[in-house]
């Protein structure tokens, strides 16, 4: 007899992983999910949610990677998303269960967390991680007796060499999760008439969420004016301080867990000097330590730079003979020119980025992996706080150079407002990797390949573009220093995690997943500019571009070749010129002349206001239109040959291109920045200032350049 | 009473007291509590920030935040 199957129902949950900084909670998660996570954005804000779906058996489960945090009272921004999704307030995350992930050698802090946690009253459980330090530091922990303590599940586990992880696997499929008792008792937070009264005019279940309401109504927009006043009212009849309350309860909870960990805890005094103490004695010397970032930054650039040329050219040379053997495939059309002279080139423009931008964001994981990042900011913080930043916002500006995007992202630990503020105002300024390509065709058309002493004076030039970005950081941040009065505190406080091996697998994800993501957001862009821009560059109004090329003088017959390939030029010309995007061109040609660009560069300033990137698609775009894509030329090529038909010089001189490079430095050529600046800053008045700002900044910047190369 | 941007490196001290700030329940989640010992592992380049060693931790403050930890020295 056949058997009967009977569809299972697929059971699905949400499991979230929360914990301090460094515990290794982002190793557990790539080891449980591998290649399967996606990214995306926690509801009304912008910082990456990673998540993947994991199939265990015939149920399916969601893990969440949440940011690091020290407590459930949010001090920066990223540790508000951890509070938001802790409560429920983000509905579309809300977790069924919550595995906590503590480091075994700190485990009192990381108790702290755990504990508020579990007097929310969320099923949990919780992990031990870095079993294998807290070894070396002769820590133990009976795991039986913090399971009988706490009332919740624990696994002791080592993510870095992958042991426990099975362990967790089984967990989360069992769903072996347990709803604990509260850990501090309830009268200790709230006066029992008090707390009764919140719980049941909101419906909560426990005094501890009566006490988060209390301490969070008037931050978070999900009570009514109306229910806030009652909240208040009740707060006010019940004589009741939150401030104070809540120092007595971080006492209270140490204390409490203090007596836990004396029945788990076997700790033997080891003497051994820490590896990482010794490391830090060079890693954080007066002289060496800056030596050595120093050393750091320029390894990077140089290798982002000499690694990625080869790959590179060849997919520049790839995207060149794809569009001429798809014209040489297709019939002759205008369905076959939007794609051979519009889309082919535009998304080669973003393609070629894949491994600068791979090998960047590869470094940067090494760098942070590693543990060295922190030692970063512990290092310039003196150094950045005259301008009105500080060391944290090291991280972000370094980010920069990749993308501005994740950079202004990386704001959001700054805990302070003002130093958060001024750092996401000044980011877009770093020379990120959307800047590379155009100034590597500038350079390569204006600059002489010759040597400088032992300097390639090319290279010294792209060097001096970076450094010119570092210094519009330092000054503009200087300047809104002065300008912004805030009062608030400027702090910090960070964690110097162990110096650690870094994990290439974790690398490779980040570097795979942070690339995949930037060229799916970039090529959307692009593409879509791609089209329009040829669209508008194949037609004109009516009348217009039969005109033009009437005007054009016909060559008489039995001209040499030389005069029929300059009337076809001026052909193409006097089509561009007089199609949509030529007349917009020429339209604010006036503005730009004393920049030194004529029209078509108008074009492309005009298209790259959406991304920088689109530069370069521009540029294939227009010197591609009308002409034969068969002769494979690259865009550096071409645009080196271009010469401006009045005067018969060179289009692009020395001084035109110091002028547009200067420009693109500057200015503020990028709306995913735009867009990710008003949600940082929760609104259009800074995105707004910020993008005045940089556009008066890059204008006189590149008529000053103009002025003095030409 | 000492603070603990006074600590000189090899000192030990055992934290007495956080003074009252709004910083105060920052410094404690992250560790700094009464009866904790604490000593003082690297001052940066430009003698601040000052890294302190708390228990198997270490953790980076400015001055002014070491200013609102009052120590007092072992022996």
């Amino acid at each position: 007899m056949p058997e009967v199957l009977t569809p299972e129902k697929l059971s699905t949950f949400t499991v979230a992983l929360i914990g301090n900084p460094n515990v290794g909670k982002t190793t557990i998660f790539n080891r449980l999910t591998g290649l399967r996570q996606k990214v995306g954005n926690y509801p009304g804000v912008t910082v990456d949610k990673r998540y993947a779906s994991l199939k265990i058996g015939n149920q399916s489960a969601t893990i969440i990677d949440l940011p690091g945090t020290y407590s459930i009272y949010p001090n920066s921004e990223d540790e508000v998303i951890v509070h938001r999704v802790l409560n429920g307030l983000d509905k579309t995350s809300k977790p069924d269960f919550v595995l906590a992930v503590v480091d075994m050698s700190s485990m009192e802090r990381g108790l702290f967390l755990v504990t508020q946690i579990m007097d929310l009253g969320l099923p949990m459980a919780v992990v031990l991680n870095m079993s294998d330090t807290a070894e070396e530091q002769g820590i133990k922990v009976k795991t039986h007796q913090l399971y009988k303590a706490l009332g919740v599940p624990v696994i002791q586990t080592n993510a870095r060499s992958n042991k426990g992880i099975s362990g967790i696997t089984d967990l989360i499929g069992d769903q072996m999760f347990e709803q604990p008792a509260s850990f501090l008792e309830s009268d200790r937070l709230l006066p029992e008439q008090l707390s009764t009264a919140i719980q049941e005019r909101f419906s909560l279940t426990n005094s501890y969420q009566a006490y988060q309401l209390i301490r969070f109504h008037d931050k978070e927009p999900i009570l009514s004016h109306e229910e806030s006043e009652w909240l208040r009212q009740e707060i006010k009849g019940a004589d009741f301080d939150i401030k104070s309350k809540q120092l007595q309860e971080t006492q209270d909870r140490y204390a409490a867990i203090q007596q836990v960990l004396e029945t788990v805890v076997e700790k033997t005094d080891m003497k051994k000097k820490r590896l990482t103490d010794k490391l830090d004695r060079i890693f954080l010397h007066k002289v060496g330590g800056y030596a050595i970032f120093l050393g750091i930054l320029l390894m990077i650039f140089q290798a982002v730079f000499a690694w990625s040329a080869m790959p590179m050219d060849l997919i520049d040379g790839f995207f060149a003979s794809l569009s001429a053997s798809v014209a040489g495939l297709l019939p002759e059309g205008v369905l076959t020119d939007l794609i051979t002279e519009g889309i082919i080139p535009g998304i080669g423009g973003v393609v070629i980025f894949i491994p600068q931008i791979a090998l960047l964001f590869a470094f940067l994981g090494i760098l942070e992996d590693t543990g060295y990042m922190s030692r970063v900011v512990f290092l310039m913080d003196r150094v950045m706080r005259p301008f009105g930043l500080n060391g944290k916002s090291v991280v972000p500006l370094i980010s920069g150079i990749a993308c501005a995007i994740p950079g202004i992202m990386a704001t959001r630990n700054i805990g302070n407002w003002k130093d958060r503020l001024i750092t996401i105002m000044v980011t877009p300024l770093m020379s990120c990797s959307a800047r590379l390509p155009v100034y590597v065709i500038l350079i390569g058309i204006a600059v002489p390949a010759t040597n400088i002493g032992p300097f390639n004076l090319q290279a010294l030039v792209m060097l001096g573009m970076y450094l010119l970005g570092v210094i519009a950081v330092l000054v503009t941040a200087w300047v809104l220093k002065l300008v912004l009065n805030f009062k608030e505190r400027s702090y910090l406080m960070v964690e110097m995690p162990l110096f650690r091996v870094p994990r290439w697998k974790d690398v490779l994800i980040t570097m795979y997943s942070k690339s995949k993501t930037f060229v799916f957001e970039a090529g959307k862009v692009i593409l879509a500019i791609s089209i329009v821009l040829w669209v508008l560059a194949s037609y004109g109004p009516s009348g217009a571009r039969e005109e033009a090329i009437a005007a054009v003088e016909v060559p008489a017959d039995g001209a040499s070749e030389e005069v029929m390939l300059d009337y076809q030029h001026n052909l193409e010309s006097a089509e561009l010129e007089s199609s949509y995007i030529g007349i917009a061109g020429q339209f604010i040609e006036p503005a730009i002349r004393p920049l030194g660009y004529d029209w078509k560069i108008g074009i492309a300033l005009i298209t790259s206001f959406a991304a920088r990137e689109v530069f370069v698609s521009t540029m294939a775009t227009l010197y591609s239109v009308g002409s034969e894509v068969e002769d494979e030329l690259t865009i550096q090529e071409k645009l080196k040959s271009e010469v401006n038909p009045n005067t018969g010089e060179a289009v692009f001189n020395l001084a035109t291109a110091i002028s547009l490079m200067v420009f693109y430095a500057f200015a503020m050529q990028c709306m995913s920045t735009l867009a990710v600046v008003y949600r940082e800053t929760k609104g259009w008045k800074w995105p707004l200032i910020q993008t005045i700002y940089m556009t008066v900044l890059a204008y006189v910047s590149a008529f000053i350049a103009y002025q003095l190369f030409s | 009473m000492r603070t603990a941007d006074t600590i000189q490196q090899g000192e030990v001290a055992i934290i007495d007291k956080i003074l009252p700030s709004e910083l105060t329940l920052n410094l404690m989640e992250m560790g700094f509590l009464p009866g904790k010992r604490i000593s003082l592992l690297q001052r940066a380049p430009l003698k601040d920030p000052m890294a302190f060693r708390l228990g198997n931790t270490v953790i980076a403050l400015r001055k002014t935040e070491a200013q609102l930890i009052e120590v007092i020295l072992e022996n």
